[in-house]
């Protein structure tokens, strides 16, 4: 009887460490979280003043490529072109325009993350991983088949929309 | 001649009428149909159209380059000074009969077949035919092998030997990828189109007409019809979605 309520004591005696040190690991990681510690990627947040993404972070965060893809092949085969999940939106809202940074730069925000966790993407050997600037080339004017956007780009007609282009046409005649 | 000033300012009537109509969304004639057909973006394409043009070669004029410089605008392409190796989608040619001396003048490009033999070589699946008539290279598929090149029998795609510094943001090319015309896919997707066409139109020739030739009222089908219109290397039975007059 003895014996056994020594072993009781021992166990109880364990959990009670084992507890005590699960609550300190709790406690740390808290710390850390709440932390800025600066072996976490610093990811520049949009500068156009969006505060939500077309996705929780988190989601994003975890699963941002497989949108992406999906989107990718959706558009390439098939001609569907919402922007929720394109990559060119992505840029659009994450990089600011004129934009220095360019990706493989700390400061981008694609790279900011993919060069802290290593994982290396060939999105941007092709694709512009920074937004078009509007003004200095061409864009293509929607529904308007005479936008008249052919010579050297101005401006005030490139980025105009399609309705102005319409209108400026219209003025033309 | 006199015959081409009454066809350009017929064309630019039906140009200024359209343009002027989309606005109060009425629209004669051919941009009718275009503007009533423009495919909403989350929509796929479909079977139903099939995207073509019909190139008047009397109409086109012989050292004029309109349609490329607005191609290689639109779509970013640069020169190397290379010209054996440069990317280019559309070209002008000449055509000389050797008996007659009588010259035309054309531009060629992809000719959006209706059975690719791009579509054919393809080991990876990159070179494929839209729903919609219009030949494309997926270049996230493209592994670089050049096979369709040797396959096209209108010398309509090449190769980016160079890291592409010019990208626009509607067009992403990239070094190691086969490309060639897509018709504007960019564009027509949203009810335009393609820039050559529209080159073609502003520079007074009208020499080239895009269309749906599947719909019987669209112009081009009216034109298609009337005067018809001959496919390069019909030998070959590839059945084109891009045709000639004048040949």
């Amino acid at each position: 009887m003895q014996q056994f309520q020594k072993r009781m004591h021992n166990t109880l005696i364990t959990i009670a460490g084992l507890a005590l040190l699960a609550f300190s690991a709790f406690a740390f990681a808290d710390e850390d979280s709440s932390e800025k510690l600066s072996f976490k990627p610093d990811v520049p947040h949009p500068t156009n003043g969006t505060t939500e993404c077309v996705q929780p972070e988190d989601e994003m965060k975890k699963n941002h490529m497989n949108y992406i893809l999906h989107q990718r092949d959706e558009t390439m085969h098939e001609g569907i072109r919402t922007k929720q999940y394109s990559l060119k939106e992505c840029i659009n809202c994450h990089v600011p325009k004129n934009s220095e940074a360019r990706f493989g730069d700390d400061k981008h925000f694609c790279s900011s993350c993919h060069n802290f966790t290593g994982v290396s993407i060939d999105c941007f050997q092709c694709h512009m991983d920074r937004p078009m600037n509007k003004a200095g080339a061409q864009k293509p004017l929607g529904k308007n088949p005479h936008g008249a956007h052919i010579s050297a780009p101005v401006s005030t007609e490139i980025a105009s929309t399609s309705a102005n282009a319409t209108s400026n046409e219209g003025k033309k005649q | 001649m006199s015959c081409n000033e009454v066809n350009i300012s017929r064309r630019s009537f039906v140009g200024k009428s359209a343009t002027a109509a989309a606005a109060l969304t009425i629209a004669p004639g051919v941009f009718l149909h275009t503007v009533a057909e423009a495919k909403p973006a989350d929509q796929a394409v479909t079977s139903a159209v099939r995207w073509g043009m019909l190139i008047d070669t009397a109409k086109c004029a012989s050292g004029c380059t309109a349609c490329v410089s607005a191609c290689n605008t639109e779509n970013g392409i640069a020169s190397h000074d290379r010209p054996r190796t440069d990317q280019q989608w559309i070209r002008k040619v000449t055509l000389r009969d050797k008996q007659t001396k009588h010259e035309i003048s054309l531009p060629m490009m992809c000719q959006h077949c209706e059975s690719p033999p791009c579509v054919d070589v393809c080991p990876t699946g990159a070179s494929f035919k839209r729903a919609d008539g219009i030949v494309l290279v997926d270049r996230h598929i493209c592994i670089g092998c050049r096979y369709c090149m040797m396959a096209c029998p209108y010398k309509a795609r090449s190769f980016a030997h160079e890291t592409v510094d010019n990208t626009v943001d509607y067009v992403p090319r990239g070094k190691g990828t086969v490309e060639s015309c897509t018709m504007c896919v960019h564009r027509v997707d949203e009810g335009g189109t393609p820039a050559c066409v529209e080159a073609c139109s502003k520079a007074e020739h009208g020499a080239m007409l895009f269309g749906d030739i599947k719909n019987p009222d669209s112009e081009i089908s009216k034109q298609l019809a009337e005067h018809g219109g001959k496919q390069i290397r019909a030998d070959l039975g590839l059945n084109t979605g891009v045709r000639y007059r004048g040949l």
